[in-house]
C-alpha cells in the first residue's frame, strides 16, 4: 500500500510539472500582456503616466528582460519551496500570501457544498430507491436531474431572484456574515446533491437485487434492518469514488459562484488574473488547483481501499 | 425477410428507437431540441430585429407585444439575444463535440489497440485530463487563441476529450479480443483497417451517448467563459454574458436575468434528458 501511495505521489509530481510547463508555454505564446491590458481596460499605465524608465524597471522586477526559460526555471525552484513571488496586479503582496488568504474561503465553500450534498443526497437516494418507480421516486429524480445538469451559475441566479429579490429572505450580495454563505452554498451544492442522489439510488437498487438481501428478507429481517443494516452499508462504499470528480467540478463551480456573489475566494482571483493577464498569479493558481484536485483523488482512492478490501487488493497488485 | 442483413440492421436500430420512445421525457426533450434548433436558425432570419439593433426608446423595456421578452440595457430585443445565444451555444456544442470525437477516437483507439508502453503513457495523459478541472485550461487557451466563436469551440474541444478517449479505449480493449477481429487479422487486414472498419463501428452506441452528454458540458463551458468575461466578444450575445449583465439589474429589471437563466437551464436540461434516454435505449439492462 505504501509503495502504491509513493508511486501515485510521484505521478502527481510529474503531472503538476507537465501542467505547469504547458500552462507556462501557452501563456508565453498568448498575444498581449499585462501592461497592454491595463492600458486598454483600466486606462492606467498609459504612455503618459508610465515613463520608459519605469516600464524598464517594472520589466526588470519581474525578470521580463530575461529569457522565458529562466523565468520558468525560477518559478519551479521557488514553487517547490512554496513561494510564488509578487503578482503583476498586487506587486506588494506575495502570491502565496494571497492564496493563503483566499484558498480557505473557497475550500470552506466547497466543503460545505460536499457536506450538504451527502446530508441531502443520501437520504433522497434512499427514498427514491425504496419507492422505486413510484411518484415520489420520479419527483426526486427530476430534482436531482435538474441539480446535476443545470450549471451552478444558473441556479445561483434563479435562487437569488426567488429568495433574495422576490421573497426578501436572504441577501443577494455581500460577504462576512454567516447568512451570506447560504445562497452560494445552496447553488454550489445542487449539482453534487443531484450526483449523490442518483448514485445512491442506482447502487442501492442494484444491491436490493442481490442474493444476500433476499436471504436477509427470507430470514425475517424487517424493512429497516434490510435497508439500513444490510443494503446501505455495502452500497455507500463506492460513493467515495464520486467525491474525487466532485472536487474537480466544485473547483470550477467556486470560480463562477465567487464571481457572481463577489466572494473574495481563490476562484475569483483566478478568473480576474486570467482576464488581466496576471501571469504569475495564473501559474500559481493553476498549480495549486492541480495539486488540490489530484491530492484529493489520491485521498479518495486510499479511503476507498481502506473501506473495501477488494479494492485494496487490486490496488496493491497493480501498483506493486 | 428477403434482405437478411439489412433487415437485422434495421431491427436493431428499430429496437433502440422503440426503447427510446418508451421514455416520454426523452421524447419530449428531443422534440424540444428540434424546436430550439429551428428557432436558432429561422428566428434571426424572420424577425424584424437584429442583435445589434439598438432602440433608445425601449431601454430596459418590460415584456410587451412589441418585444415579447422585453429589451436589455441598450434596447436590444431580448428574444433575439436569446436566439443568438442559443445559436452560438449549439454551434459550440456541436463543434466541440466534433473536436472531442476526433481526439478521443485517435488517442483512445491507439491507446486501447496497441496497448503496452504506448497505452501506459497515453492512459496517464488521459487520466490527468480526466480528473483536472479543464475549464481553467479553457480560459488560458482563449487568451492564446482569441475570442471568436471558432476559437472558443476549439478551446473547449481541445480540453474536453478525456471522457471520450477513456471510453473509446475501454471499448476497443473489449472488442479487440472478439473472434471477428481475429478473423480480420488472419485475412491480412492492416491495423488501421481493423481499428476503423472492425472495432470502431461496434463501439458506436457508447460513443453516441458520450457525445450527447458532451454537448451540455460544452455549452456550460461556453457560457461560463462569457460569465467570467473571457467568452465570445460582445456585442455578440452569450447566455453567460447576458446573465452577468442581467445580474446588475436583478432588482429592477428581473426579466433581463430570468429569461436568459431559464432558457439556458431548460436547454441544458433537455440535452441531458436526451443523453439519458439514449443511454437507456442502447443498454436496456441498465434500467431497473
Amino acid at each position: 500500500m505504501l509503495r502504491y501511495i509513493a508511486k501515485r505521489l510521484a505521478y502527481i509530481f510529474l503531472a503538476v510539472l507537465v501542467i505547469s510547463a504547458i500552462t507556462f508555454a501557452l501563456l508565453q505564446l498568448a498575444p498581449g500582456n499585462y501592461l497592454e491590458t491595463q492600458r486598454l481596460l483600466e486606462k492606467t499605465m498609459t504612455d503618459a503616466t508610465v515613463s520608459a524608465q519605469m516600464k524598464e524597471a517594472w520589466e526588470k522586477f519581474y525578470d521580463l528582460d530575461k529569457p522565458a526559460v529562466y523565468r520558468y526555471g525560477k518559478f519551479l525552484v521557488n514553487a517547490v519551496q512554496g513561494k510564488f513571488g509578487p503578482s503583476y496586479k498586487y506587486p506588494t503582496q506575495n502570491i502565496e500570501d494571497i492564496i493563503g488568504r483566499t484558498l480557505p474561503i473557497s475550500a470552506r465553500l466547497a466543503l460545505m457544498a460536499i457536506t450538504v450534498a451527502l446530508a441531502v443526497g443520501i437520504p433522497l437516494g434512499i427514498v427514491a430507491a425504496v419507492k422505486q418507480n413510484r411518484i415520489l421516486d420520479r419527483i426526486v429524480m427530476l430534482v436531482s436531474m435538474i441539480g446535476s445538469s443545470v450549471p451552478a451559475y444558473v441556479t445561483a441566479v434563479l435562487l437569488s431572484w426567488a429568495l433574495g429579490v422576490a421573497l426578501h429572505l436572504l441577501p443577494v450580495i455581500g460577504w462576512g456574515d454567516a447568512v451570506n454563505y447560504v445562497l452560494p452554498v445552496i447553488s454550489l451544492s445542487l449539482g453534487p446533491v443531484g450526483t449523490v442522489t442518483k448514485y445512491t439510488r442506482t447502487t442501492l437498487v442494484e444491491t436490493f437485487h442481490q442474493e444476500y438481501i433476499r436471504v436477509a428478507r427470507a430470514k425475517g429481517g424487517n424493512f429497516f434492518q434490510v435497508t439500513f443494516k444490510h443494503a446501505l452499508r455495502n452500497s455507500l462504499i463506492p460513493l467515495v469514488t464520486v467525491i474525487g470528480p466532485m472536487v474537480a467540478s466544485l473547483t470550477v463551480g467556486t470560480v463562477f459562484v465567487e464571481n457572481m456573489f463577489a466572494i473574495p475566494g481563490l476562484g475569483q482571483y483566478y478568473a480576474s488574473a486570467a482576464i488581466n493577464r496576471d501571469y504569475p498569479m495564473v501559474m500559481a493558481t493553476t498549480v495549486v488547483f492541480a495539486l488540490l484536485v489530484m491530492g484529493m483523488n489520491l485521498l479518495v482512492d486510499i479511503l476507498h481501499a481502506m473501506l473495501d478490501p477488494r479494492v485494496k487488493k487490486s490496488l496493491t497488485q497493480k501498483g506493486g | 425477410m428477403g434482405k437478411k442483413t439489412s433487415g437485422r440492421m434495421h431491427s436493431r436500430t428499430m429496437m433502440i428507437l422503440a426503447q427510446y420512445f418508451t421514455n416520454k421525457m426523452a421524447v419530449f426533450c428531443a422534440s424540444l431540441i428540434a424546436v430550439l434548433i429551428l428557432m436558432a436558425i429561422f428566428f434571426p432570419i424572420l424577425s424584424p430585429y437584429h442583435y445589434t439593433d439598438v432602440d433608445y426608446t425601449a431601454l430596459y423595456a418590460k415584456p410587451s407585444a412589441e418585444h415579447i421578452l422585453g429589451c436589455d440595457a441598450a434596447g436590444r430585443d431580448m428574444l433575439m439575444l436569446l436566439c443568438y445565444s442559443l445559436r452560438n451555444a449549439l454551434i459550440v456544442g456541436a463543434g466541440a463535440g466534433a473536436v472531442q470525437l476526433v481526439i478521443g477516437l485517435v488517442l483512445g483507439g491507439v491507446s486501447g489497440y496497441f496497448g503496452g508502453r504506448i497505452d501506459n503513457v497515453l492512459s496517464r495523459v488521459i487520466d490527468i485530463m480526466y480528473g483536472f478541472p479543464t475549464f481553467l485550461f479553457n480560459l488560458i487557451l482563449v487568451l492564446l487563441l482569441g475570442r471568436s466563436l471558432f476559437t472558443i469551440l476549439l478551446a473547449i474541444g481541445l480540453t474536453s476529450w478525456a471522457p471520450m478517449a477513456r471510453l473509446v479505449r475501454s471499448q476497443v480493449i473489449t472488442v479487440k479480443q472478439s473472434d471477428y477481429v481475429e478473423a480480420g487479422r488472419a485475412l491480412g487486414a492492416s491495423n488501421a483497417r481493423i481499428l476503423f472498419h472492425y472495432i470502431l463501428p461496434n463501439c458506436l452506441g457508447p460513443i453516441v451517448i458520450c457525445l450527447t452528454q458532451g454537448i451540455p458540458a460544452a455549452m456550460f463551458a461556453e457560457s461560463g467563459m462569457s460569465l467570467i468575461g473571457l467568452g465570445i466578444l460582445p456585442p455578440m450575445p452569450s447566455w453567460g454574458g447576458l446573465i452577468t449583465t442581467g445580474q446588475q439589474f436583478i432588482l429592477y429589471y428581473p426579466h433581463m436575468i430570468l429569461f436568459p437563466a431559464l432558457s439556458f437551464g431548460i436547454t441544458v436540461l433537455a440535452f441531458s434528458y436526451v443523453g439519458d434516454g439514449l443511454r437507456d435505449a442502447f443498454d436496456p439492462r441498465q434500467i431497473h
